[in-house]
């Protein structure tokens, strides 16, 4: 059996009582594109820079190829990193930023050049070289740190939260410029965010992080569409809460009763729900229908509409259920409710029972 | 804003006036020396009768002249280097040691700032009796070094506080050694600060006069101190054209300083 690219296994980080980080395990592909997403605080960047060699874990092991990468130093990892701070060497032109790595492993002249060369055109800043970074945007600067992490070939690029300092539009510019970078140099990219936007963009798997753990691990669409905890549901995508009890659970679905009686069956669980709790339902806003009467082959309850608010392709829907959960709902351009719809108006939401979910608690 | 100068209307003469009047206070004493050291006058009479040069050749006709420039030079170099030294290091602790007591010691490393001179001299002069380094250039060094030393740990802290630790981190991920890392990076990425303290740890040594006057001996003497000692023997233009040059080396410093400055900014 051939060892996985790289495998992070039960790492814990303490610091004193307080810890960071702790049973965080995970196999990256060759090639992946990995984002550690979750709020600040998560462990999600003390875990990269354990992998940079900046921190030492508490316990667990990093394997790069089978080989631990614990017992080398950090300069001697051979791992490439952009930081959240603009890091270029002030007193050094961007082509000597670049070089600069090369240097330091003692590269021929002509090679230096050449590879400069070829990453500064990698992202699109031929005819720099000569630039100091105090004369360059904060873009320019980030895309110039990506060049210098990538000059020396590394097996794996960090990157911690590199785009966070820029504005939205030059974010999304240099989300692209990523993008085509890993496609075009196939380099192994673990990109630590809490935007999850940015996460969705980017990665080929996300990791999401919640106070110290891992909460799921998985691609953007099996995130969104299969959420393993409240967490991962509240921080990919929109989502919409209902408070209920649960009655009956069994091979994973549950049957529910809400607040005002209502009943709903055959909801998929997540973790250990058990019956008799309080716990919330949960759907993603366009999973919802609205409708002027309820729907006998759905789940569906009364509510009253509180906001009504028309965006063009979308209509964004606010809804008030009888125990005062309020609820967003997305109604497509064209939807037969939206014409006429008002404050106060009483109508039903359908929803099928297999699209809603229901965390332990 | 509130104190916009465009907005002034009439106080902006006033406050010119003011600005001109404090930059003339500041400077006539300066031009009246070096213009009585070009004059002819042997009684140092304002304006001078005529222009001479004699009083330059004089200075540097007297081997003694010569020595205590030497004597100040030598000092002066010597305090700027190891007060680069001991500055750098002092300020590696404070901006990146996480100890405890680190503010007590910057406070504590800034004391000879506050500390009236005359005492520090006192109190090193009892201390170098003991010692035996009265009259020594060791105990010069020493003396000088003590009042350089803070503005030499402000200004590298200054510079090492605006330096962010990622870069130094960025340069341990592209492969150097933490110690190739602090040579090729940090150190001249604060640069600037290095060659400020040199420049202020120098002229410090170059112009202090207090201290200088309680560890000299005869035959061991500061400029400052032999100006000071020609003064109180006889009043001869002599003085003022070593003033002169004491006032024209600080000049070239202090320009030298602004220089920098300008290039740090763009």
């Amino acid at each position: 059996m051939t060892s996985p690219f790289l495998q992070i296994d039960g790492l814990k980080k303490q610091y004193g009582k307080v810890v960071a980080v702790e049973n965080v395990s995970m196999t990256i592909e060759k090639g992946e594109f990995m984002t550690f997403l979750g709020p600040s605080g998560s462990g999600k960047s003390t875990t990269l820079y354990i992998l940079a060699g900046f921190q030492d874990p508490t316990r667990g092991d990093i394997l790069l190829n089978g080989r631990t990468l614990l017992d080398t130093p950090s300069h001697q990892r051979n791992i490439g990193m952009v930081f959240q701070r603009y890091t270029l060497f002030p007193h050094l032109s961007v082509g000597e930023n670049v070089a600069f790595p090369l240097r330091v492993r003692r590269r021929p002249q002509a090679e230096i050049a050449e590879r400069v060369r070829h990453v500064l055109s990698l992202v699109r800043l031929e005819g720099f070289e000569d630039r100091m970074p105090a004369n360059m945007s904060g873009g320019q600067q980030q895309r110039v740190a990506l060049a210098r992490a990538l000059a020396y070939d590394p097996p794996v690029l960090l990157m911690d939260e590199p785009l966070s300092a820029l504005d939205k539009k030059l974010r999304e510019e240099i989300q692209h410029e990523i993008r085509r970078i890993h496609h075009e140099t196939g380099v192994t990219i673990l990109y630590v965010t809490h935007d999850q936007e940015e996460a969705l963009r980017l990665s080929d798997r996300i990791a999401v992080f919640s106070k110290g753990v891992i909460d799921q691990i998985g691609t953007g669409p099996e995130l969104y569409s299969n959420p393993s905890t409240r967490f991962v549901a509240d921080f990919i995508g929109d989502s919409d809460f209902m408070r209920c009890q649960v009655m009956a659970v069994e091979n994973g679905k549950a049957n529910i009763r809400f607040a005002d009686g209502s009943i709903a069956s055959g909801i998929p669980t997540h973790g250990n729900v058990l019956v008799g709790n309080e716990t919330s339902l949960m759907l993603r806003p366009e999973r919802i229908d609205l409708a002027r009467q309820p729907d006998a082959m759905r789940s569906s309850i009364p509510v009253t509409i509180s906001d009504v608010t028309f965006l063009g392709n979308n209509t964004h829907v606010k809804a008030t259920t009888a125990w005062d959960d309020e609820l967003a709902v997305r109604l497509p351009y064209g939807h037969e409710c939206v014409q006429g719809l008002s404050r106060g108006d009483r109508l039903f939401v359908n929803w099928s029972p297999d699209v809603a979910h229901i965390f332990a608690e | 804003m509130l104190l916009s100068y465009q907005r002034l209307g009439s106080w902006k003469w006033v406050l010119n006036g003011i600005a001109v009047l404090t930059g003339v206070f500041l400077l006539v004493p300066i031009l009246f020396i070096v213009a009585l050291s070009f004059g002819s006058s042997r009684w140092l009479i304002f304006p001078p009768p005529d222009w001479t040069l004699k009083w330059y050749e004089e200075l540097f006709a007297d081997p003694r002249w010569l020595e205590s420039m030497l004597t100040s030079a030598k000092i002066a170099s010597i305090v700027t280097v190891l007060s680069l030294i001991f500055g750098l290091l002092a300020s590696i602790a404070l901006t990146k040691g996480t100890f405890r007591g680190r503010e007590v010691l910057r406070a504590f490393f800034l004391t000879p700032m506050v500390l009236p001179l005359v005492v520090l001299a006192v109190a090193l002069y009892a201390l170098f009796l003991e010692l035996g380094l009265n009259g020594t250039l060791t105990g010069f060094v020493i003396a000088h070094l003590i009042v350089a030393l803070p503005f030499s740990i402000i200004t590298i802290s200054n510079a090492l506080e605006s330096f962010d630790q990622s870069i130094e981190d960025a340069a341990v991920l592209c492969g150097a050694s933490p110690w190739e890392a602090r040579f090729r990076v940090t150190l001249p990425s604060i640069q600037h600060g290095l060659f400020s303290a040199a420049i202020f740890s120098f002229l410090i040594s170059w112009d202090e006069v207090v201290l200088a006057i309680f560890m000299a001996s005869p035959t061991l003497q500061t400029l400052p101190v032999k100006i000071w000692g020609t003064l109180r023997q006889d009043l001869t233009p002599v003085i003022a054209s070593a003033s002169t040059l004491l006032i024209a080396f600080t000049v070239a410093l202090m320009v030298l300083v602004a220089f920098i400055r300008k290039g740090k900014k763009s």
